[in-house]
């Protein structure tokens, strides 16, 4: 516990040193403006949380089966984002790395993972090279982009985080017209796949080519993307995006995903494969209203998810494998469920859903604070997600949110089976 | 009786003489020569934008901005830390708002803003006011033009305008933007004329409140204005992550 009240003694000291107020008239010094070639920034974060359990949900149990936990834990999260970059001529390197020491249930433990570091070489204005660990980030949707092909999946209940790249090599050509068709660029991108290098996209021993072409048509967004190679099976798809008024846009996605393996287990833990062609896709709007609140609905379709079926008799073998383990403490069954947690128990392991945040900017006059509502809604089993925020960003560099989170569902349904009801999470963030 | 009908006529020749410029004003050319004396048609500038509350406390961004021809334009933030590497692009009417975390561009609306305080999104990618605005009506005001303007298509920020002009230097000295019913949604004003060097005289601050906003007012301060072009290329959402290699 030490290290992190070192971090919050840190951080309490930052913030008193951020306040400023307006007793200077308004000057702008030239050398605020000044180009280095280099540069160093990031944040520092400190984020306890406390969870209300739920002891007889079937992640709990996969969780803390051989553990009392009573009613609540709590965890202790600190976190340090550095990113640096060096420019010189047409080069420029850039790195981004995440570190990340937490206290909780299980003890301390740390990580220290390179997000992103690259050496771009940007020969003119409509050509740019980029070599190294990179995110591409393809898709228009906020809180889920299935023709993300080439990036790590996004939670949903924190989309604005950064995510770990993989090595890659990509291109951006960019051309400009006058007429309907305002701009056109192309992305190729070249992902190899080999042991201990991008081994977690797929299978190893192989190159992927992916691809993304980007087009400014009739003021509408559109791309078209595709991956092929090895270590996935072959997809592609399309995106768009479109302001319809100066206060409306609207947004999709589609992918399309040849030859999907899925794996799931029945009520006995007989673990079977399938195969099929997955259809997944998103439709969402952003709508700001006059008294400045602004509405995300989306609703997406995952068509590599499971039925309320499947997902049913995984719960249900979690359910048994538990008692035969408090019985005859036989942890066989359990540990075959757990090899399955990463599909079932993930991100919206289902097929459709309904993604809904509203914010509301500066109420009661009050600057730079914004509360925010954000429900995750599965439209399969009715079960949903309920989070309210608070977030201020007044003092220069320092961002405070607190935000709570309620899991509702029945027995059986994908929130009633989380481990938690309840979380209550303080995030103070500063950046440097 | 014929010397009073010669000095009628004398008078209202002379009548039509003083006043005939004033109404053969054309708006359209006026409101153009206004937006060249504010701005080099593409140009790059340097801009603070000081948020300040009620009780004084203040929060500051400072912007890198790119403009070309009449409807390209883009901003990379410069500080404070926590915005740093962010950019806005703005294509016509379409805006899109990236943040490095997030890691692609996401559009934005006019009418939204990515700083919070007084000023939107439309204010900070600002395009020449002739190509938003045609001009309905001119009044003469003493040493002002009061320019009347209606906006040429839904889709821009602010229906109607109301700018006054300086008559001599053609710059605006105050701006007020309504809304199609005719109420006030804020106010801006031009301060302390500046040669920013290469031809460009121009007000070096803008200052502006707003009834919705009681209490709190936002300021440009604008810093190294210069005429310079670039390709189209560069106003495009894949070389927003790369806009900082424009700066010299």
């Amino acid at each position: 516990m030490g290290k992190l009240r070192t971090l919050l003694a840190v951080l309490v000291a930052l913030l008193i040193s951020s306040v400023s107020f307006a007793d200077e008239e308004y000057k702008f010094d030239i050398s605020e403006i000044e180009k280095k070639p280099y540069h160093i920034g990031g944040y520092v974060e400190f984020r306890p949380a406390i969870f209300w359990l739920d002891n007889d949900a079937a992640l709990y149990k996969l969780r803390f089966f051989n553990q009392d936990e009573g009613s609540t834990t709590e965890a202790y999260n600190g976190n340090l984002q550095l990113e640096g970059s060096y420019e010189k001529g047409i080069a420029r390197l850039f790195f981004l790395v995440n570190g990340n020491l937490t206290y909780n249930y299980q003890g301390w433990s740390d990580s220290l993972d390179l997000y992103e570091g690259t050496l771009s070489l940007k020969p003119s204005s409509s050509l740019a090279i980029d070599v190294g660990k990179a995110t591409q980030k393809w898709g228009k949707g906020y809180a889920w982009n299935p023709v993300a092909f080439v990036d790590r999946p996004k939670d949903p209940e924190e989309p604005d985080l950064a995510r770990e790249g993989f090595w890659m090599a990509s291109a951006d050509y960019i051309k400009s017209f006058d007429g309907p068709l305002k701009t056109l660029s192309i992305t190729p991108v070249i992902l190899p796949v080999y042991d201990q290098i991008n081994d977690e996209f797929g299978k190893i021993n192989e190159l992927n080519f992916a691809g993304r072409l980007y087009l400014l048509l009739y003021d509408t967004d559109i791309d078209l993307v595709f991956l092929s190679g090895g270590s996935k099976t072959p997809r592609f798809g399309f995106d768009f995006s479109r302001n319809i008024s100066t206060n409306f846009e609207v947004h999709g996605e589609f992918a399309y995903i040849n030859n999907f393996k899925q794996k799931t287990i029945d009520e006995q833990g007989r673990v079977s494969e399938s195969k099929f062609d997955a259809k997944s896709y998103l439709l969402g709007m952003r709508y700001l209203t006059k008294a400045d609140t602004t509405f995300i609905l989306e609703y997406y379709h995952n068509g590599m998810g499971y039925t309320q079926d499947e997902i049913g008799s995984f719960f249900s073998l979690v359910d048994k494998s538990y008692e035969t383990y408090l019985s005859s403490r036989n942890r066989g069954s359990l540990t075959k469920a757990q090899s399955l947690a990463v599909n079932y128990g993930g991100v919206n392991p289902m097929k459709d859903y309904l993604y809904l945040r509203v914010t509301q900017k500066d109420p009661f006059n009050i600057l730079y604070f914004t509360p925010a509502l954000t429900s995750i809604i599965n439209l399969d089993d009715g079960s949903f997600s309920l989070a309210p925020e608070l977030t201020y960003t007044g003092i220069k560099n320092l961002e405070v949110r607190l935000k709570a989170m309620a899991n509702v569902g029945h027995n059986g349904s994908e929130y009633g089976e989380k481990p938690s009801d309840y979380r209550l999470e303080l995030r103070v963030r500063y950046y440097f | 009786m014929k010397m009073l009908r010669i000095w009628m006529f004398v008078f209202t020749l002379a009548t039509l003489i003083l006043t005939g410029p004033a109404q053969a004003i054309d708006g359209t050319q006026l409101l153009k020569a206004i937006d060249r004396n504010l701005n080099p048609e593409s140009y790059e500038m340097y801009r603070k934008l000081i948020n300040v509350e009620p009780d004084g406390r203040r929060k500051e961004y400072t912007l890198f901005s790119v403009k070309k021809g009449v409807d390209r334009v883009a901003a990379l933030f410069l500080a404070p830390a926590s915005e740093k590497r962010r950019s806005t692009l703005r294509l016509g009417d379409n805006m899109w708002l990236y943040i490095p975390n997030v890691g692609k561009p996401v559009r934005i609306t006019s009418l939204q803003s990515v700083v919070g305080g007084v000023f939107n999104n439309a204010d900070i990618l600002s395009l020449d006011y002739a190509a938003e605005y045609d001009v309905e009506k001119i009044e003469e005001a003493g040493d002002e033009y009061l320019l009347h303007l209606k906006a040429k298509t839904k889709t821009v920020a602010y229906d109607r305008i109301k700018l006054w002009a300086d008559k001599n230097r053609k710059l605006p000295a105050k701006i007020e933007c309504l809304t199609e019913a005719g109420m006030l949604i804020k106010t801006l004003y031009f301060k302390e004329i500046k040669d920013f060097g290469g031809g460009i005289v121009r007000p070096s601050i803008i200052e502006t409140d707003s009834p919705l906003y009681r209490g709190y007012k936002s300021i440009f301060i604008f810093a190294n204005i210069k005429q310079r072009d670039f390709k189209d290329e560069v106003f495009t959402l894949t070389f927003m992550p790369k806009l900082e290699s424009l700066r010299k």
